[in-house]
């Protein structure tokens, strides 16, 4: 079995990113014509071809403050399908909780997509391929990784807004940890520790590159994220088709210097943009969505001045 | 609805037991999902089920085909790899004695495997690590004790819960023996003192952290269900007691409100094995699986099934009075 890795072009030769930003107040707002709408914008090329959404389902919270709220899925799902894509599957394999089902069931994800059999894979008990890792950064090499993934025409990497007590933030390339397959790695996927979390970020993301991001930040997590923050209303849904200029345009949301943190300083070497002068908003401005989010006190250094 | 068939096999008999039949492959061994290829870890949970029927049971001869793929892929160093034709062996190495042990007894493919199991240790708790570890780590991220250790998921990585009670339940028929290459007993006695200090305050396990930055982190019922068993076997020293204790309230408290087919199998295993009173729970895994199935997913079936099983006996705590 064989798997075509994505290209890796260096910053001088890269266009301008686009990323959108648009306001949501709560999860009652109608979803489905924000994404349809913004999704429109980006004229994706996915008419066809089968879409693989990654969410980030990390744990069994009812008050979706940890995991990525089941609507914003579900309209992603929706809205991915009018564009013509030919499937469209749900898929996570969490980190921290074997029973992937138990975490579903809380989440109430059956409620917004109908039954998961056949709509939802669990990347940790995926099939496996072997494959070599693009980049060297950190000491992994390769991994096994997950065949639905692999297989998936459209990669749409969707996290939730949120710091990260090891990384500084969690957003669409720190949530590609998830297609890491537990089977392999275990409950946590120690190993990408092991090797470094900002190195294996890079390593993962120039091997698997999601094609497009969704960042559901309408309740995101500020503090001792991951999963022991505090929920932080910020009202936003962030869009992209370049996932290093969406989770610098998402730190920038959340009152932190991209530059400054270190897994979004190597993406910007070899993956995407990060400056700003590099990246086209479309929709809200950063100024007028930003919200400063709280961090934990190794991270204190990654707020800008400002806020 | 298959599950609306109403007899009076339980549950796992009427619909676990034949979906699982129906997902080994012609190499004896059972892949995560039906159709997957063959894999070590769900062929464990998979033979386990199937050893708990009895001799006389039409499908008991399943688990023989069932070890006859384990065999296959144990590696020359005693050990199981996590991927058939990998070299390298991995935590399911305990699962694979716990499979095999149960269908065969003591053979030396088993000593050879729990030989590896000994020489295993996790990246985290040798001297230079720790000097490094106080040099530049962040004490005041996790605060726990890192020169007890236990067993990782990949080589050279830190200790968790699960792969350190597969490893102690594996190691159990071996405590005492002199015929290890390392001392069974002190590295049964340090994994066991690593997990009561890995149990999170108010009892339960998550996967490893008790807390993060002072905050006390959330068990799970999977983890919890492990470390119990795991512990059972040491019941009468103070501190297993008291995190046995603490452990078992927590988790008669989780199961009511389990939503997964896995972690309410196995709590109910758990709290059986230990006397507990346990409520029935075939129409619950029935609603749950009406729901998705159980996403298809081997383990859960295996677990389900044992569930409605009689515990069997490398989970019973009171059948090792070793210590």
């Amino acid at each position: 079995m064989s798997y075509a890795a994505p290209s890796i072009m260096p910053s001088f030769q890269r266009p301008r990113s686009h990323v959108a930003i648009r306001s949501a107040s709560s999860y009652d707002v109608d979803l489905g014509k924000i994404l349809s709408e913004t999704l429109a914008d980006f004229r994706l090329d996915v008419k066809g071809k089968s879409v693989l959404l990654k969410a980030n389902f990390v744990g069994a919270d009812p008050n979706h403050v940890m995991n990525t709220h089941p609507g914003v899925v579900a309209a992603a799902r929706d809205s991915f399908l009018c564009l013509g894509a030919s499937t469209v599957m749900v898929a996570e394999g969490p980190a921290l909780e074997r029973d992937t089902e138990a975490i579903l069931e809380a989440i109430q994800l059956r409620e917004y997509l109908g039954p998961l059999d056949g709509a939802f894979v669990d990347l940790n008990v995926d099939d496996v391929w072997p494959v070599a890792l693009r980049t060297r950064a950190s000491s992994l090499k390769r991994l096994y990784l997950p065949a639905t993934v692999l297989r998936a025409d459209f990669v749409v990497s969707m996290p939730k807004l949120k710091t990260h007590h090891w990384a500084g933030v969690t957003l669409s390339l720190k949530n590609m940890f998830g297609i890491v397959p537990g089977h392999c790695y275990g409950w946590p996927k120690n190993i990408l520790h092991w090797a470094g979390i900002s190195k294996s970020i890079l390593d993962l993301n120039s091997t698997v590159r999601p094609d497009f991001a969704i960042v559901d930040g309408i309740v995101g997590m500020e503090g001792n994220g991951p999963t022991q923050g505090q929920p932080k209303a910020s009202g936003v849904l962030v869009m992209g088709d370049d996932p290093v200029a969406v989770d610098a345009t998402c730190a920038r949301v959340m009152g932190l210097v991209p530059d400054r943190i270190d897994y979004l300083r190597r993406a910007a070497l070899l993956l995407g943009n990060i400056a700003e002068d590099k990246i086209e908003h479309i929709g809200e401005s950063v100024a007028r969505v930003m919200q400063p989010f709280a961090a934990v006190p190794e991270f204190e250094h990654l707020k800008a001045k400002s806020s | 609805m298959r599950t609306a068939l109403a007899t009076d096999a339980s549950f796992a008999e009427r619909v676990c037991l034949p979906d699982l039949m129906a997902a080994q492959n012609p190499d004896g061994g059972w892949g995560f999902l039906r159709g997957q290829d063959s894999a070590i870890e769900p062929t464990c949970w998979a033979v386990l089920a199937v050893c708990g029927l009895g001799t006389e049971h039409p499908l008991s001869r399943k688990k023989l085909n069932g070890a006859h793929f384990l065999r296959q892929q144990q590696l020359s160093d005693g050990s199981w790899p996590l991927v058939a034709g990998e070299e390298t062996g991995t935590w399911v190495t305990a699962l694979a004695c716990l499979a095999l042990q149960a269908i065969e007894g003591a053979t030396p493919e088993l000593d050879a495997a729990r030989n590896w199991l000994c020489g295993s240790w996790p990246g985290e708790g040798g001297i230079w690590w720790r000097i490094r570890h106080r040099l530049f780590g962040q004490p005041q991220l996790i605060a726990q004790d890192h020169r007890l250790r236990g067993w990782s998921w990949t080589p050279g990585t830190s200790s968790w819960v699960e792969p350190t009670a597969y490893a102690l339940l594996a190691l159990r028929p071996a405590r005492g023996s002199p015929s290890f290459l390392l001392s069974v007993d002190d590295r049964c006695n340090l994994a066991q003192e690593m997990l009561c200090n890995r149990m999170c305050a108010g009892g339960g396990w998550n996967c490893g952290n008790p807390a993060v930055y002072g905050t006390a982190g959330t068990p799970l019922i999977g983890p919890t269900c492990w470390a119990l068993l795991a512990l059972g076997e040491f019941r009468q020293r103070a501190d297993v007691s008291r995190c046995l204790s603490d452990g078992l309230a927590w988790l008669e408290r989780a199961c009511s409100e389990a939503q997964g087919p896995g972690s309410l199998a196995l709590a109910h295993l758990c709290l059986k094995a230990f006397g507990r009173s346990a409520s029935p729970i075939d129409s619950r895994l029935s609603e749950i699986y009406d729901h998705n199935r159980f996403l298809g997913q081997v383990p859960a079936l295996a677990w389900a099934s044992l569930a409605s099983q009689p515990v069997p006996r490398w989970l019973q705590p009171a059948s090792f009075e070793s210590n």
